[in-house]
């Protein structure tokens, strides 16, 4: 069974688009990387998801169940980080833990919750509105993953936190995938769903513009590959393979001949460096190369980066 | 449920203290005060013609040439500050959901918690009733243990003040339910406090009016809250408000369904 299930969704705000046919399935134990730039659809989504919004149209479902009709059942085993967090001015970590294992009818939060705490370095005792951002994002997070949720809902949860606290939460969620729990997480930054996520999807202009695994993205996207020209070798003369899009070229007559790529090129370099992306195989291109007697040849991992920023570019520009 | 209520304490409890110790101190000194104020409002009446219909409005009686020192006590539960203290507190307490927490952000947290919205409606009306009987029942010791002082025949009969506390509970009834469908209705809790008091205010404005205005007294008579109490009467025949107390109860039991069911089937919306 999925986790979750989405069909056809969709969800304006009035006249103001929200999402649109929106079809998603997360299978359990997943980690699943919901992408989009600002405005896309990606937190409406996940509102829909924890009952906050009600569907224009469609269904969402998880654990089989409504999320609109059957809020309460689903949310006992959800935990969920909204994008902006906002909690009680009053509220410490103890308290909230306290009233938790109330609501939630389970066994004392606090001793697992306090053990989260610990390892996400955040005092117990200190009042919400004495807390830094960073900090004030691990109380939700530390809220959300106390009860050990079979799904663990996540819009853009490292936000102001610390590159150690992002390793931190990023090492706590791949366990919890290894125990058989779905993670739906929603961000901006490519690499850290790279890493960390097996299935993903990219939403923009409230669609889904691609769905696919990790495994397969990375088979489609390019490499990057930095040649460097011999000083004796014409630029002209090169015939570059079909699978090679050019993205930055030697200066001809004081200007950049073509340039597409945001690589900064030395400035010692920037009469011999030529920056591409390798679309196709990497061994034809090896073959190509080696014939050619480059002085320098260094081809990067598959970047999804480079795969995605076209959905990201074009929304700006549509923007 | 119990842990709603955990936060409902948490948030209200100090409030609720400063609007029960409030209450009870003015509803003492009123008690003290009134019937030696009130005893020279005959020559007032003369001074100041303008007197005389707002305490009729204020009562809902004409209090005729000579406040008795016994409808001098009626003052008491009409007076502008105490209905000020219950009201203040009612809208301040029943904007707090959904309007307080989609204003600050928290209804994300409070909303994706594992239990219904009618559950988080019910356990704030828990809270709601419960701190207005706090704050009433401590306004009307004040006003008890004070009439102690004052001269027997000054003093008002127990069962007619407790029916008056019953028809103030009516009254915080219908204002409370009404404040709670504003607020499941509001994004802004400042919008929905903004209303309630307006219409309030105009209730108010209303009753006056209705001394002068044969249009404003055919209005006054169905929509005004203050033509549902009259502590007046019930002082001066000892007459149970059946009907004030049932139209309250009625129009508070009908606004608290459906902001019940507002507040179900709405999309929330903190961004």
């Amino acid at each position: 069974m999925q986790t979750v299930d989405i069909a056809n969704l969709s969800r304006n705000y009035g006249s103001r688009r929200g999402i649109c046919n929106i079809n998603l399935t997360i299978a359990e134990g997943e980690i699943f990387g919901f992408l989009g730039p600002n405005g896309s659809g990606k937190s409406t989504t996940i509102r829909v998801l924890m009952g906050l919004l009600k569907a224009g149209s469609g269904t969402a479902r998880i654990f089989g169940k409504d999320c609109w009709n059957d809020g309460p059942a689903i949310r006992r085993e959800v935990g969920y980080v909204a994008g902006d967090v906002r909690l009680y001015p009053w509220l410490t970590v103890r308290l909230a833990l306290s009233m938790l294992s109330k609501i939630r009818g389970m066994r004392d939060l606090r001793a697992s919750g306090i053990k989260l705490a610990d390892s996400f370095r955040v005092e117990p005792d200190l009042p919400f509105r004495k807390m830094s951002r960073g900090n004030r994002q691990k109380v939700a997070l530390l809220l959300a993953l106390a009860h050990s949720p079979k799904l663990i809902v996540l819009d853009e949860p490292t936000s102001g936190l610390d590159p150690l606290m992002q390793d931190t939460l990023m090492t706590c969620l791949r366990e919890l995938a290894t125990r058989g729990h779905t993670v739906m997480i929603s961000s901006h930054t490519i690499s850290e769903v790279e890493t960390l996520c097996d299935h993903i999807a990219i939403v923009r202009d409230g669609r889904i513009v691609e769905d696919s695994t990790i495994k397969r993205l990375q088979a489609q996207a390019p490499r990057q590959v930095v040649v460097t020209l011999r000083a004796d070798q014409p630029l002209e003369a090169l015939q570059w393979p079909n699978d090679l899009l050019v993205c930055y070229l030697p200066r001809k007559n004081g200007e950049p001949f073509k340039s597409r790529t945001t690589t900064p090129v030395p400035t010692s370099c920037q009469d011999r460096t030529c920056i591409l992306e390798l679309i196709g195989s990497s061994a034809s291109f090896i073959a190509w190369a080696a014939a050619q007697n480059f002085d320098d040849i260094m081809i990067g991992p598959p970047s999804l980066e480079m795969l995605f920023r076209p959905y990201y570019e074009s929304h700006q520009e549509s923007e | 449920m119990l842990g709603l209520l955990q936060k409902i304490w948490v948030e209200v409890r100090w409030p609720v203290l400063f609007f029960s110790v409030g209450l009870s101190a003015i509803m003492s000194l009123l008690t003290a005060l009134l019937p030696k104020v009130l005893g020279n409002i005959d020559s007032m009446f003369d001074k100041m013609p303008m007197i005389r219909p707002l305490l009729t409005a204020l009562l809902g009686v004409d209090p005729g040439q000579q406040v008795s020192a016994q409808l001098s006590q009626a003052f008491l539960w009409v007076h502008p500050t105490v209905l000020t203290l219950v009201w203040a507190h009612e809208v301040m307490y029943c904007s707090r959901m959904p309007a307080g927490e989609v204003d600050r952000g928290t209804a994300d947290f409070l909303l994706c918690l594992p239990v219904s919205r009618w559950k988080l409606f019910l356990a704030e009306t828990v809270g709601w009733l419960v701190s207005g009987t706090c704050i009433i029942v401590c306004g009307y010791m004040g006003h008890l243990l004070t009439s102690l002082t004052v001269q027997p025949e000054m003093r008002l009969s127990v069962l007619h003040s407790l029916i008056v506390i019953v028809n103030l509970g009516a009254v915080y009834l219908a204002v409370g339910s009404f404040s709670f469908l504003i607020s499941t209705l509001c994004n802004r809790r400042g919008r929905a406090i903004g209303i309630v008091f307006t219409v309030l205010l105009a209730s108010f404005l209303l009753n006056f009016l209705a001394q002068f205005q044969d249009w404003a007294k055919l209005i006054s008579r169905w929509l005004s809250v203050m033509e549902y109490y009259r502590p007046a009467i019930i002082i001066q025949t000892g007459d149970f408000p059946w009907f004030d107390i049932g139209a309250l109860t009625t129009i508070s039991v009908l606004m608290w369904i459906a902001s019940g069911l507002v507040f179900r089937n709405r999309s929330i919306c903190t961004f």
